[in-house]
């Protein structure tokens, strides 16, 4: 059963390369393009992994992280943080990894399968 | 010439026969029948000898005597005794009678006595003579010495003054070095227009002088004769104080400065004049050392590229340069304050205040306002002025101009905070990029034409926006100066047309373009007006693209020309904008189009239009549409 990794960013190019990139990867996707879409998304789905963008208009990562943590059954999915700010890391305090756009595909991929395996 | 000689006997006939007998004798012969008669008589003769009886009435021959010696001690009286006035007689010559004669008279006797007396008289007479002269001539040599103790003594004072002065030069030591060197010849004169005396530094220049003319050592006095400062003084018994040229003893001219001071007796007459003749040739060296600083310091004053000025501590300027001048006015006597601040009131953190208060250099920038009203960013360092014993008198204030720095820094300011601001925009952009790139040739790979014609279009839409954006950067970062040429604006409008109708296409816009042919040449900068106009339609199409509301959308760019202006009208039915983003649609850095604006499109389209000196007008209701109307006068 392949793992599901939920994609939040509101830049629709970067949905699209993210989920090609972990598709063609063998991962499945969701999407979404704010905090609250995401947490619609959770009301349904539960991801393996979600890779989440810090500045979004609506509800930012930091909204949606918060959100998350009052879940009950939801709060230790981990999280990647990929920002295009420099030095927010600690945003997210439980974040299993932060990285930077522009990324490097090959990091990524690295982290996920070291969080959630292939 | 005879004796005057007065005989006083009261019986008449002795006074007759004696009066002959002295007569023939040689005697000039008075006579009076008693003292009281014979006193008047010798008032009026004053005899040198009287000749008397010592009987007679009213007044006896003794106290004629006595009287006689009260009046005249020097004549001399011979008494006339009787037998029996023996005693008489001798009491007689210690009233200081001269002789007596007993009677009956024995001429013999008499004229010996007579003689005798007359011996007496001349010797008296000779000594007295001898006195006078004595007298005069002890008179004159005293006067004599007095003069000649009173040159000594002006001689002495005025050695002493020198040895005064050199001492007190030793006194200064290094501090009044030219003061040492200073060559001060010093000489006293006397009426005679004689040099009587002269100090050590005179007798090894000048020469020995002592005993000569006054005006010997002065060039070209001995052909003028009577008319130097030292003749001067004799004549007017003031000081003088002239320029004159001295020889000195090897035959050199001196140029010197001489004083003199007039020296007078208890009587106010000048017997002395004390000539001081200082080298000028020294003083005129370093006078000129003087002056050459001096307009060193002035060419520094005026030559800098600063407003300087010097205030004391109530505020008024002592002193400012030209340039000072030239942009804030005249300042000296004027209060700092007024003229530079255009204040009432002194400025409430006056670096020069604070410089006054402790001693040390403060500085601090300001805005000031020139006389031509241009107002200027200028920094102001205050610098303490001393006097000679360390206090803080006057501070002067260097302003420097720093408009220009500032204006760099509020750009590159910007640049940074711009640079800064999109660069999340960018990153995102970048990614983007890269995701575009990815699925390009993971399309490939797998032979998935969908894939690959998505991923090329997104590609080409983002390398659009970056090149926008590097574009407008770039605008942004360098000399904004419009460089215009002449170009027919159809031809503008055409092509700005071209670039945009492909994206219009590719969003489904209907895309209008109402361009007349010929509409006329104008000195356009193309290249930035064609990026602005294209900037405004693409944000028109973004507009359209975020409007959900309404089933299709249109643009429309028109272009016409007026007599005075081409006009260009940009319409769209996209989303429009509220109040707020119509208000801020022109300010830097403003974007309502999230992390896909830059904050710099619309600023830049602002700036080029205004550069053209056109203006830009924007109407806009939010669900309807926006309309940018851009007019750019010909002459522009």
């Amino acid at each position: 059963m392949p793992k599901t990794i939920l994609i939040v960013d509101d830049d629709p190019n970067i949905r699209d390369y993210l989920e090609t990139l972990l598709s063609d990867n063998g991962y499945d996707t969701l999407t979404a393009e704010n905090g609250e879409k995401a947490l619609e998304v959770l009301a349904a789905n539960t991801p393996d992994l979600i890779t989440l963008d810090i500045e979004m208009p609506e509800r930012t990562g930091p909204w949606f992280n918060r959100a998350l943590s009052r879940s009950k059954t939801q709060a230790n999915i981990p999280i990647i943080v990929i920002t295009g700010h420099v030095g927010l890391k600690y945003v997210i305090p439980t974040a299993v990894g932060s990285l930077s756009k522009p990324f490097e595909p090959a990091e990524l991929l690295a982290l996920v399968r070291e969080t959630i395996g292939s | 010439m005879s004796e005057r000689l007065l005989l006083v006997d009261d019986e008449e006939d002795i006074r007759r026969f004696l009066g002959l007998f002295l007569s023939d004798l040689g005697y000039e012969v008075h006579a009076a029948e008693n003292g009281e008669k014979a006193l008047e008589v010798f008032d009026t003769v004053q005899p040198s000898i009287v000749l008397t009886d010592i009987k007679m009435p009213v007044m006896d021959g003794l106290e004629l005597l006595k009287r006689i010696k009260a009046r005249s001690p020097d004549t001399e009286v011979v008494m006339i005794s009787g037998h029996g006035d023996m005693d008489l007689a001798i009491s007689c010559l210690q009233y200081e009678a001269a002789d007596f004669v007993t009677k009956p008279i024995n001429h013999d006797i008499l004229d010996a006595a007579l003689k005798r007396i007359d011996e007496k008289l001349a010797m008296r007479r000779e000594l007295r003579r001898y006195t006078e002269n004595l007298e005069k001539l002890v008179h004159e040599k005293s006067s004599r010495v007095v003069e000649l103790e009173r040159q000594l003594a002006a001689g002495q004072m005025v050695e002493t003054m020198c040895q005064a002065i050199s001492g007190l030069s030793a006194d200064f030591g290094d501090g009044a070095g030219y003061f040492n060197e200073m060559p001060c010849f010093v000489a006293v004169h006397n009426r005679s227009l004689e040099v009587v005396a002269t100090n050590q530094l005179y007798k090894e220049r000048l020469g020995d002088m002592v005993g000569h003319h006054s005006w010997e050592v002065y060039v070209g006095q001995a052909l003028r004769g009577f008319d130097g400062p030292v003749w001067k003084t004799f004549e007017t018994g003031k000081g003088q104080r002239s320029r004159e040229t001295m020889v000195c003893k090897n035959g050199n001219e001196l140029p010197v400065m001489v004083h003199t001071s007039p020296i007078a007796a208890t009587d106010g007459k000048v017997e002395l004049v004390l000539e001081i003749a200082v080298d000028v040739s020294e003083i005129k060296r370093l006078q000129e050392e003087l002056r050459v600083t001096q307009q060193k310091y002035m060419d520094l004053f005026e030559a800098t590229p600063c407003y300087i000025a010097v205030r004391d501590r109530d505020y008024r300027v002592v002193a400012n340069n030209t340039l000072y001048k030239t942009d804030f006015g005249e300042g000296v006597g004027q209060l700092c304050h007024q003229i530079f601040r255009h204040r009432d009131e002194p400025c409430p953190d006056c670096p020069v205040d604070a410089t006054f208060a402790d001693g040390e250099p403060h500085s601090l920038e300001a805005v000031v306002t020139c006389l031509d009203g241009q107002a200027k960013n200028v920094l102001t360092y205050s610098a303490p002025i001393r006097n000679a014993t360390g206090e803080v008198v006057e501070v002067m204030a260097l302003s420097t101009d720093i408009t220009q720095i500032r204006e760099l820094q509020d750009h590159l300011t910007s640049l940074g905070l711009m640079l800064g601001s999109i660069s999340h925009g960018v990153k995102g952009m970048l990614t983007a990029l890269e995701g575009g790139v990815y699925r390009l040739e993971s399309g490939i790979k797998r032979g998935d034409q969908g894939r690959i014609g998505d991923a090329a279009d997104t590609i080409k839409a983002l390398v659009g926006r970056v090149r926008n954006l590097m574009l407008n950067v770039l605008y942004y970062a360098k000399s904004r100066d419009m460089v215009g040429e002449p170009v027919e604006v159809s031809y503008l409008a055409k092509n700005v047309a071209q670039i945009v109708e492909p994206k219009a296409a590719r969003e489904h816009i209907a895309f209008t373009a109402d361009i007349p042919e010929n509409l006329g040449e104008a000195a356009l900068d193309t290249a930035n007006l064609s990026a602005a106009l294209v900037n405004i339609l693409e944000n028109a199409i973004d507009a359209c693209v975020a409007d959900t509301s309404k089933p299709s959308h249109a643009i429309t760019f028109s272009v016409m020309a007026t007599d005075a202006a081409v006009v260009f009208d940009i319409t769209d039915n996209g989303m429009g904008m509220s109040q707020e983003t119509r208000e801020k649609a022109f300010t830097l850095f403003f974007s309502s189009k999230g992390l896909k604006g830059t904050g710099l499109g619309l600023f830049i389209a602002h700036d080029v239009v205004k550069k053209h000196r056109g203006t830009i007008e924007l109407t806009s209701e939010p669900g309807v549409g926006t309309k940018f109307h851009i007019r750019l006068p010909w002459a522009g």
